[in-house]
C-alpha cells in the first residue's frame, strides 16, 4: 500500500474548528471545517478527517491532472463526485437524527402525547429528507455548509407546519431538535472517504456526460488508488481558543496569535497588520517582515464586536452565515445601532423589523457596529501599516469587508487590503506550518 | 366597546403581556370593589415566529379557555412590548404593571424583582401597588433569563428542567459574570472539564441571584419580595435568591405564586377594568 506523509494544522476556534493538510513540500492539500463545539476532542477528530478527506479528492485531482486522458475533466468530475459524497454523508447524519429525535420524544414526560409526537416527527423527518437532494445539486446555493444549519431550518419549517398546540406542541419539537442535533454533532463520522467514496462515484457516473463516462475505467482506477492510500500524519499542532482542551501535548500546540501572524505573512508576505476576526476572540497583530508578532490587542469578554454578535443574529433570524452578508449589501441606507450588546441588539433587530423598517439597512448598521469594535482595536495595537490583511471567518462576509474598507479609508487613507478566500483557515495554515518546520527540523511533533 | 357594563356589574378583561421571548395573557372578572377572579391564563413563547400571529392565536386560546366571546371582553390592556397588539384599548407600564400583578397575587408584597428575558428590574412597592422605588439592570444581557435560555439550549436540556436540576446540584460551580452569548464556551468548556449539568447550572442560579440581590439593596427593599416575569417559573433561580438572601443577611422573604409569571398580564388586566370603569364614568356624567 502507498503512503502519502502529510501534516496537519488544527485550529480549535470557539464557532468552527479547522484544519489545513500540508504535503511534504509546505502545499495545502486539504481543509476540514466543523461547527461542533461542544466538545474539542470530537470536533479536533472530525476536521482532522475532513482535512484527509478532502485531501483525498485533492489526490485524485493530482492523480487526473498527471494522467493526459482524464486531465481537463476533472473540475466537473470531482464537483460532482464531491457533491455527490457530500449528500450521503449529509443522509447518513439525517438518519441519525431521526433515530434521537425519536429517542428523545420517548420520554415519560411525552407519553401522554406519544402517538402524535412520533407521527410529527415522522411527518418532519420525511420532508426533510425529500429537500436534500435539493440542498446538493449543482445550482444550490447552501445557506451553510453544516449539517446543524441545514437540518435546523428544513426542520423549523416543517415543525412549523405538522406542530399543534395540543398534542405536538411547537416548542415541544424545537425542544427536542435542540437535544437530538448534540448527538449527531458529537457522534465522529469515522472513515468517511472509505464508505462513501465508492456509492457516490457510482452515483456520479450513473448520470454524467459522454466525456465523463467514456474514461470510467480509468476513473475508477484513480478513485479506487486514493482510496486504498495510507495518509500518514506525521506531525500535528494545534492552536486556537480550545488549544489547552486540545487532546495533544503541550509541544504540539501554538498560540493563536503566532499562527495567525504566520499564516497571514504565508499567504500575503507583505503584510503588516492582520486584523482577526473569528468567533469570539477579535485580534489586531502588527508583524514584522517575516511573520514575526510585534504587537497585538485582543477584544474583552464580550460577543460584541466578533463573529458571534453576526453568527447570533443570523440564528435570530433563521439565516445562515452565508447570507448575511449579501442581504446587508442590498442596503440602500444603513440603521445605526443603538445596542451594543449582542442580545439586545438582536431584541433590538426583532423590534426595527416589527416597526417594518428593511432588512438589509438594519444588517448593514449591525455590520458597521461590529467594524467599529474592530477599528478601536486596532487603534491600540498601533493603527493600520501597509499591507493589511483580514483573516477569520468574518472576512468571508462581503457586507464586513466593505464596511471595513470604508472604515479605514476614511481613517487611514489608502491601505493595501488583502483577503483570501480560504482566510478562515489562517490559523490552521500557521500551524501546519509550524508542524513542518518541527519534521523538517527531524523532531516530529 | 361593551355598552351593558356599567359600573355596578362585573366585568371582563384582558391583560396581554409581550416580552421579548414569550407572550402572556391574562382574561379576569373584575368585580366593581376591585376583587378579581381569573378565568384563564396562557403563556406562548415566540420562539422566532411572527409576533403578530403568535399574540392573535395566544389571545385566541386564552378565550376559549376563559369561554369567553371577544365581544364579551370590556377592555384589552397590553403591557411590555405592547406595540403590537394592534387590537388593544390601552397600554400600561411594565413596572406598573407587574407591581399591580404581585400585590394581587401576593397580598403583603414591599418589593417586585421582575425577571425577564433581557432585563431585571426591581421595584419598591406599596399597599396600593404604586411604585415607590426602581432599578433596572443594565445595558448588557450577562445574567438574564435570555442568558439563561441559551445556557440551557447549549446543555441541550428543556427550559423547564433547568430549575429542577439546579436544585439536585451538590457543588455549585462559580461563575462570574460572563457575556451571555460567549458563555456558550464557558459552558462547554465545564462540561468538557465534567462538571455536571446542575453544578453549572446552579453556579449561574447563584451569580444571577447575587446580581438581583445588588438590585434590591440599592432601591432599600426590605419584607416579602415578590418574584415575577418569566424566570419567576424557575424554581432553581428562586431557590438560589433565597440562599443568596440568608448569606448576604437581608431582611427580605423571598415568594412566589404559581401564577407569577403572569403577573404583568394580569396586572394589565386588571389596570385595564379599573381604567375602563373610569372612563365608563365619565362618559355617565357626561351623559
Amino acid at each position: 500500500m502507498s503512503v502519502v506523509e502529510v501534516l496537519l494544522g488544527i485550529d480549535l476556534g470557539s464557532t468552527t474548528t479547522k484544519a489545513v493538510a500540508l504535503d511534504r513540500t509546505g502545499r495545502v492539500i486539504g481543509r476540514g471545517i466543523t461547527n461542533t463545539r461542544s466538545n474539542y476532542e470530537v470536533a479536533s477528530q472530525i476536521v482532522r478527517e475532513e482535512a484527509l478527506v478532502q485531501s483525498r479528492f485533492e489526490l485524485v485531482r493530482h492523480a487526473m491532472e498527471a494522467d493526459p486522458e482524464l486531465s481537463g475533466i476533472e473540475n466537473k468530475f470531482i464537483g460532482s463526485l464531491v457533491r455527490n459524497f457530500r449528500q450521503r454523508q449529509h443522509l447518513e447524519q439525517l438518519e441519525s437524527l431521526e433515530s434521537a429525535l425519536h429517542h428523545g420524544a420517548d420520554a415519560p414526560r411525552y407519553a401522554a402525547q406519544y402517538d402524535s409526537i412520533q407521527d410529527a416527527l415522522n411527518n418532519i423527518c420525511q420532508v426533510m429528507r425529500l429537500r436534500v437532494p435539493g440542498h446538493f445539486s449543482e445550482l444550490a446555493v447552501r445557506k451553510s455548509d453544516f449539517f446543524r444549519d441545514l437540518a435546523a431550518a428544513d426542520y423549523m419549517q416543517a415543525a412549523e407546519q405538522f406542530s399543534n398546540p395540543k398534542h405536538a406542541r411547537f416548542d415541544v419539537l424545537c425542544g427536542l431538535f435542540d437535544a437530538a442535533i448534540l448527538v449527531v454533532e458529537n457522534a465522529a463520522g469515522d472513515r468517511a472517504f472509505e464508505r462513501h467514496a465508492a456509492p457516490a462515484l457510482d452515483q456520479t457516473l450513473a448520470v454524467a456526460p459522454a466525456d465523463i463516462r467514456g474514461r470510467e475505467a480509468k476513473l475508477r482506477a484513480a478513485v479506487e488508488s486514493v482510496r486504498s492510500l495510507e495518509l500518514r500524519v506525521l506531525g500535528m499542532v494545534g492552536t486556537g481558543y480550545g488549544r489547552q482542551r486540545l487532546p495533544f501535548p503541550k509541544e504540539q500546540i501554538r498560540s493563536e496569535i503566532l499562527c495567525h501572524g504566520l499564516g497571514a505573512h504565508t499567504m500575503f508576505a507583505g503584510t503588516r497588520t492582520v486584523l482577526d476576526i473569528g468567533g469570539q476572540d477579535t485580534k489586531a497583530i502588527q508583524v514584522d517582515g517575516n511573520g514575526i508578532v510585534t504587537s497585538f490587542q485582543m477584544n474583552d469578554r464580550c460577543a460584541a464586536g466578533c463573529g458571534r454578535y453576526l453568527g447570533y443574529i443570523a440564528d435570530e433570524m433563521n439565516l445562515g452565515l452565508h447570507e448575511l452578508g449579501n442581504l446587508a449589501l442590498e442596503s440602500t441606507c444603513s440603521v445605526k445601532i443603538n445596542s451594543t450588546c449582542t442580545v439586545f441588539a438582536g431584541a433590538e433587530l426583532r423590534d426595527r423589523l416589527s416597526l417594518g423598517q428593511k432588512v438589509p439597512d438594519i444588517l448593514a448598521g449591525l455590520h458597521r457596529a461590529i467594524m467599529l469594535r474592530a477599528m478601536s482595536l486596532l487603534a491600540r495595537s498601533g493603527g493600520i501599516s501597509d499591507e493589511f490583511t483580514f483573516t477569520g471567518g468574518v472576512a468571508r462576509n462581503p457586507a464586513a469587508v466593505s464596511a471595513l474598507q470604508g472604515l479605514v479609508q476614511q481613517n487611514y487613507g489608502v491601505r493595501k487590503l488583502n483577503i483570501s478566500p480560504e482566510s478562515i483557515y489562517t490559523g490552521a495554515l500557521g500551524a501546519a506550518l509550524f508542524a513542518q518546520r518541527a519534521a523538517e527540523a527531524g523532531n516530529a511533533p | 366597546m361593551n355598552v351593558k357594563s356599567k359600573s355596578g356589574e362585573s366585568i371582563l378583561a384582558a391583560g396581554i403581556d409581550v416580552g421579548s421571548s414569550a407572550v402572556k395573557f391574562a382574561l379576569a372578572n373584575v368585580a366593581e370593589d376591585g376583587s378579581a377572579t381569573v378565568l384563564a391564563l396562557h403563556n406562548e413563547r415566540i420562539r422566532r415566529r411572527d409576533l403578530r400571529k403568535v399574540i392573535r392565536e395566544g389571545y385566541d386560546v386564552s378565550l376559549q379557555a376563559a369561554g369567553v366571546r371577544q365581544s364579551e371582553v370590556a377592555y384589552i390592556a397590553s403591557t411590555g412590548e405592547g406595540e403590537l397588539v394592534d387590537f388593544r384599548r390601552g397600554h400600561f407600564y411594565g413596572m406598573t404593571t407587574h407591581a399591580r400583578g404581585a400585590v394581587f397575587l401576593l397580598p403583603g408584597t414591599a418589593a417586585v424583582i421582575d425577571i425577564g428575558a433581557l432585563h431585571a428590574r426591581a421595584m419598591r412597592v406599596d399597599e396600593r401597588s404604586r411604585v415607590m422605588a426602581y432599578r433596572m439592570t443594565s445595558q448588557c444581557a450577562s445574567g438574564s433569563g435570555q442568558f439563561l435560555e441559551n445556557v440551557a439550549r447549549y446543555l441541550g436540556i428543556m427550559l423547564e428542567d433547568v430549575g429542577p436540576l439546579s436544585c439536585e446540584a451538590k457543588t455549585p460551580e462559580a461563575v462570574s459574570s460572563i457575556c451571555a452569548v460567549l458563555a456558550e464556551t464557558d459552558v462547554i468548556n465545564m462540561v468538557s472539564r465534567g462538571i455536571s449539568r446542575s453544578d453549572i447550572l446552579k453556579g449561574i442560579h447563584l451569580s444571577m441571584a447575587g446580581r438581583y440581590t445588588k438590585l434590591l439593596r440599592s432601591i432599600g427593599a426590605s419584607g416579602d419580595v415578590a418574584i415575577t416575569g418569566g424566570l419567576a417559573a424557575d424554581i432553581g433561580l428562586c431557590r438560589a435568591l433565597e440562599e443568596k438572601i440568608d448569606e448576604e443577611k437581608i431582611a427580605m422573604r423571598v415568594r412566589t405564586h404559581p401564577d407569577s409569571i403572569y403577573a404583568g398580564a394580569i396586572g394589565a388586566a386588571l389596570w385595564g377594568a379599573y381604567r375602563h370603569r373610569v372612563l365608563a364614568r365619565r362618559t355617565e356624567v357626561v351623559a
